[in-house]
């Protein structure tokens, strides 16, 4: 399978991934558009969760979105209103990652073969960029830095009248 | 009364887990929580724990390795374990059940889902 039409059919996954995940632990309401090519240079964003998979083939699964929606969705999960960026905020972020990429995985290790999945990573700031300087960047250093020139798949979903998205890189393993 | 070791390296699905248990009117002793699987044995073996509930993928201890370090363990090797993670293949249930797990319930899940997998280990007020 070429990698584009993999990469569409993995972004359909995590939309659906996302989907349920709204339906049954953080109930409020989800839209999402199609997924579009975007170059890490038009990524801003205050909040990155992310979660690393290897296997046949390896990549990112991140989800973006500003601090005042993370905090919305902790707060939900917690059944209680967080108004301070704390670190449970950070670990509600984490595990929404984590589910949305465990699911997308299950279905792509069914087609290409067990898969592995990291913990999940989450780095917060004010207007976060993704893009790699001379892979000196924190966020290159440590997962990007290989994928610092591949656009993301990026799927734009709307909830709570917040904008956020989900970004997919993916490559093939070499053996 | 039954204690509860709540596993898992998210500190909020560990409260998320002992809130859905709470409202569900389950009879609960105490909850004792675990970040990942080698606290989770420590846990396990310093207090009388009636049910575990245990997540899949975390740092230091994986619960698929917990699992079998326990049952492997002889001393408390017979707790009910439920694996509650998103590992949902049937490759991994299986390696779960085999491994010596109860039950198994992927996330996300809904409260009533919970509810109706600990019906099987705990009881209702
Ligand atoms: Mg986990």
């Amino acid at each position: 399978m070429a990698l584009e039409s993999l990469m569409e059919s993995i972004a359909a996954d995590i939309a659906d991934a996302t989907k349920t995940l709204f339906e049954t632990m953080i109930l409020m309401d989800l839209k999402y558009d199609d997924a579009i090519l975007v170059d890490d240079t038009q990524i801003r964003t205050d909040v990155i969760g992310m979660v690393s998979f290897t296997g046949r083939y390896h990549g990112v699964i991140a989800l973006f979105c500003s601090k005042k929606f993370a905090l919305k969705i902790a707060s939900t999960m917690l059944m209680t209103e967080l108004t301070e960026f704390t670190n449970e905020v950070k670990d509600a972020i984490g595990e929404v990652s984590n589910m949305i990429a465990g699911n997308v995985k299950t279905k792509l290790a069914a087609q290409h073969g067990d898969m592995h999945l990291s913990i999940p990573m989450v780095i917060a700031g004010e207007g976060l960029s993704v893009t790699a300087v001379n892979n000196h960047s924190a966020v290159a250093d440590t997962t990007l830095s290989c994928f610092s020139k591949d656009p993301w798949l990026m799927t734009p979903f709307i909830s709570n009248n917040e904008m956020f998205n989900i970004g997919l890189l993916l490559r093939e393993s070499t053996k | 009364m039954p204690k509860v070791l709540i596993i898992d390296d998210s500190a909020v699905m560990r409260k998320m887990i002992q809130r859905i248990i709470q409202q569900s009117g389950f009879l609960i002793d105490e909850f004792v929580e675990a970040g990942d699987g080698k606290e989770g044995l420590e846990k396990a073996a310093s207090s009388n724990i009636d049910l575990i509930l245990c997540d899949w993928n975390m740092p230091n201890m994986t619960g698929i390795d917990f699992v079998k370090a326990l049952r492997g363990s002889g001393l408390k090797s017979n707790i009910p374990v439920v694996m509650i993670t998103t590992e949902s293949s049937e490759t991994r249930i299986e390696e779960a059940k085999n491994s010596g797990a109860n039950g198994y319930l992927t996330k996300p899940f809904t409260p009533d889902q919970l509810k109706t997998k600990l019906g099987n280990y705990l009881l209702v007020k």
